[in-house]
């Protein structure tokens, strides 16, 4: 009974007590922004608003421009045709399935050019006079610097081999088996065999990881850059020296070789004592740009205009010689070859191209003279395909 | 990373073009693919006039300066820029006072007047830079009175000799005159050479002429007159000016003829119980073949130069297109698939191009095309272009051009295949349909 009255006398003094006791416990509310806030009519906001705004810009400055109904006066009015306002009809009268009883040709209608069109009103934007000034930047701002780009690094070898064998020498070919090079000695009864000096390939014990090699050196950028020197001259008349034959010498038990040789040469009329003759120029050849010189020179003077589209169809050929002074020999012009049309087309086509030779190499084309050799004798290809009628 | 790609670029290009070439084997060898196109300078001295032939002498050279210059392949330098003149026809040329005023060709001549009373007229066409003859010589005799003719055939060979294809001076264009108010205007035929001169007409103004059409010999004339107050065919002789009516079927309503490249078949479009044909006929014997049978209309018809095709226009898929078919009919094959309509197709003396009128976008045009539709190309546009008929060499179309309003009128118009050198040709009064004729 009592123990009863106990724990209900605790359980209601634990009920008051947690009544009375509970916020305590609650949470901590979580803090939040207070803004004063000052409540204003709306005569007021326009009368804060109109404070802020510049003092040349006056309330209502744009109107409403007023639309003129008419058109301007010194516009003349469109003529209002007989006709119904219609396009022509594709059909001619000549090819035309016509009528029955053909009516007296119809004025043909005038449309107008234009129909006036009023000016539209210019929007209701508040555009301020004061042209927006950008702020400089900052005089210390970060700029963008091309970094220097740096020499790879060779990678290092990633064989893993149980012992650490030494780099080979540099000249020393790799191998799986290591031999001893071995070369005939003199004093030698018997000859060996030459062989080249093996190594095996360079291995380290370990992984070595990009991230663990050593910083790399970074190299200087190149202060200057250098000229490349200029070609040496030669003589460009100068034939070039012939190597000397590469014919085994006779043996001296053997004096039946220059017997067949004199034989031979006296056969071919001494063809085999002479050095060849060759065609090739023997001067430097031009670099690209010199060639493109020289056929942009000649196209500016490449007349297609007056060529019928059959000469159109023609690629030719012609061959011509150069003086030292970079005129053509105008008498030397010749058509050496000529595809895509007609005999008749291709001389139109090849007289065309010898007029443009001869028109832009009046005074002479823009070549070296020290390559002379190689600009002697040329041979152009006139393509039109690009400047057919299309 | 930019920055260093475009140091690397530059580099290399650099490099390359510093670098020498790979050795050179054999003679230096360059490839042109670019040129100009521009007119090509040429020189028309006055020609030697020999005896009474002075002032036909300038009248030549001036005619064969300004047909040459109108092709727009040429320009004629004035005789005011001339160093040298040429006093007589076999004396050498200076050709370096030639080179120096740019001049790339040059024509002499000498004009005299025989015991006959016949002009005389030798000519010359020389290269000036290559220092040589283009051809040899030649003489032309005939009366003074055709001396416009015989510089029409100078200049025909001179520009034969430079270009490689023939001329289209020495031609006549047979059109409608309109003459009077838009809403009463008279039409009759009438026959000018290409350049406008010389205009002739063939028939008077009391009926209504269209669409005339010249005989591949250039003798007679097909055209439409509605004489009868039906459309009819009627074939014209050129010299005696003589006609007789081609079609002469009740009932129905023929129009739109041409030639055949024989000259015996005639094309030409019928309307027979509200339907539009395309039929054929021998000219001698006046038996016409049907050559289409579908219930559109199908009209404009064109030999090909081998007379193997037809092309005409047709309504068939709901707008005018064109279409080819056999000379003997058969299944045709649309060609045209552009936007717009298309009409009065006309096939090249040369047999690749087809010319045509296009209406698109309330513009109307001229243009070519590929025989098989391919590589189309507008030539002209304008409020009002139709009618396309093509220069003799098949490089030239003429074509009617019609200004806007009450007031407009049709003009002559030319313009060179590339869609260069458009220009009016001369004619008195209003001038539409043209149709050229062959070299006379």
């Amino acid at each position: 009974m009592n123990t009863g009255n106990i724990i209900s006398g605790i359980g209601h003094v634990a009920l008051i007590g947690w009544a009375l006791a509970g916020p305590l416990f609650r949470p901590t509310p979580k803090p939040f922004e207070v803004t004063q806030v000052t409540a204003v009519s709306e005569e007021e906001y326009a009368a804060i608003m109109n404070a802020q705004r510049p003092n040349d810009a006056p309330t209502q400055e744009v109107q409403q421009p007023e639309i003129q109904p008419t058109v301007q006066p010194d516009i003349a009015a469109p003529v209002v045709p007989d006709a119904p306002q219609e396009s022509p009809a594709l059909d001619s009268q000549a090819d035309t399935a016509p009528q029955q009883q053909p009516a007296p040709e119809t004025a043909q209608p005038a449309a107008p050019d234009a129909t006036p069109v009023p000016v539209a009103p210019a929007p209701e934007t508040q555009a301020q006079d004061t042209t927006p000034v950008l702020e400089p930047p900052a005089q210390d701002m970060a700029a963008l610097i091309p970094q220097t780009s740096l020499r790879p690094k060779q990678r290092p070898v990633q064989r893993i081999a149980p012992e650490q064998v030494a780099p080979p020498e540099p000249d020393t070919a790799v191998d799986d088996v290591v031999r001893q090079e071995a070369a005939p000695a003199e004093s030698a009864d018997t000859p060996v065999e030459e062989q080249e000096a093996t190594a095996p390939e360079e291995a380290a014990t370990e992984i070595v990881t990009e991230a663990e090699e050593a910083a790399p050196v970074t190299p200087s950028p190149p202060t200057k850059s250098v000229r490349p020197k200029t070609r040496p001259t030669r003589t460009a008349a100068a034939p070039e020296t012939q190597a000397a034959p590469s014919t085994p010498e006779p043996d001296a038990d053997t004096g039946t070789a220059s017997g067949i040789e004199d034989a031979l040469a006296a056969a071919l009329g001494g063809a085999t004592s002479e050095p060849a003759q060759t065609s090739a120029p023997s001067g430097p050849p031009l670099t690209g740009g010199e060639k493109d010189a020289l056929r942009l020179a000649v196209q500016s003077c490449w007349n297609t205009g007056s060529l019928s589209s059959d000469a159109l169809k023609v690629t030719v050929t012609v061959a011509f010689d150069m003086a030292e002074n970079a005129k053509p020999k105008t008498e030397t012009i010749r058509l050496i070859d000529s595809a895509g049309g007609t005999s008749g087309a291709a001389q139109q086509a090849y007289e065309a191209a010898r007029r443009a030779i001869i028109r832009c190499g009046a005074r002479g084309f823009n070549l070296p003279v020290e390559k002379y050799a190689s600009w002697k004798t040329v041979e152009m290809v006139f393509n039109p395909e690009r400047m057919r009628i299309k | 990373m930019m920055y260093r790609l475009v140091t690397l670029l530059a580099l290399i290009m650099a490099t390359l073009s510093g670098m020498p070439a790979k050795a050179q084997d054999g003679p230096l060898r360059i490839e042109i693919t670019e040129g100009v196109i521009e007119p090509m300078p040429f020189a028309v001295p006055e020609f030697v006039a020999g005896g009474a032939g002075g002032q036909v002498a300038a009248d030549i050279s001036n005619l064969i300066a300004a047909d040459l210059a109108g092709t727009g392949l040429f320009r004629a330098i004035p005789s005011n820029a001339f160093i040298s003149r040429v006093t007589s026809f076999s004396s050498p040329i200076q050709f370096a006072d030639w080179k120096a005023v740019n001049a790339q060709a040059l024509v002499t001549g000498a004009v005299d007047v025989d015991s006959a009373g016949k002009l005389v007229v030798r000519f010359r066409v020389w290269d000036v830079f290559a220092g040589q003859e283009l051809g040899s010589g030649q003489q032309l005799v005939g009366t003074t009175d055709g001396w416009r003719r015989i510089a029409h055939k100078i200049a025909d060979q001179v520009y034969s000799r430079i270009t490689g294809e023939g001329g289209y001076f020495d031609s006549r264009v047979v059109f409608v005159s309109e003459t009077g108010p838009k809403d009463k205007r008279a039409k009759r035929l009438a026959i000018m050479d290409y350049d406008g001169a010389n205009v002739t007409y063939l028939t008077d103004s009391a009926s209504l002429v269209l669409a005339p059409r010249f005989s591949p010999t250039g003798d007679r004339i097909l055209y439409t007159s509605y004489e009868t107050g039906f459309p009819r065919i009627y074939v014209l002789d050129v010299q005696s000016v003589s006609r007789r009516v081609l079609e002469t079927q009740d009932g129905a309503m023929s129009f739109a003829p041409r030639f055949g490249p024989n000259g015996r078949n005639v094309v030409y479009s019928l309307t027979k119980g509200g339907n539009t044909d395309i039929y054929s006929m021998d000219i001698n014997s006046g038996v016409s073949q049907r050559l289409t049978s579908a219930p559109s209309i199908e009209t404009a018809p064109s030999y090909s130069p081998d007379g193997s095709q037809i092309v005409f226009q047709s309504d068939r898929t709901g707008t005018s297109q064109l279409y080819v078919m056999g000379a003997n009919g058969g299944e045709a094959r649309r060609i045209s698939n552009g936007e717009g309509l298309y009409g009065t197709p006309v096939w090249s003396p040369r047999g690749d191009l087809i010319a045509f009128t296009k209406q698109s976008k309330r513009r109307f045009h001229i243009g070519v095309m590929r025989t098989d539709g391919s590589e189309e190309r507008l030539l002209t546009a304008s409020f009002l272009d139709e009618g396309p008929t093509w220069s003799p060499n098949g490089r030239v179309i003429m074509f009617t051009r019609e200004t806007q309003g009450a007031t407009g009128q049709a003009n002559l118009y030319s313009v060179d295949i590339t869609g260069r050198n458009l220009r009016r040709v001369p004619t008195a009064g209003g001038a539409s349909d043209p149709a050229w004729s062959p070299l006379q």
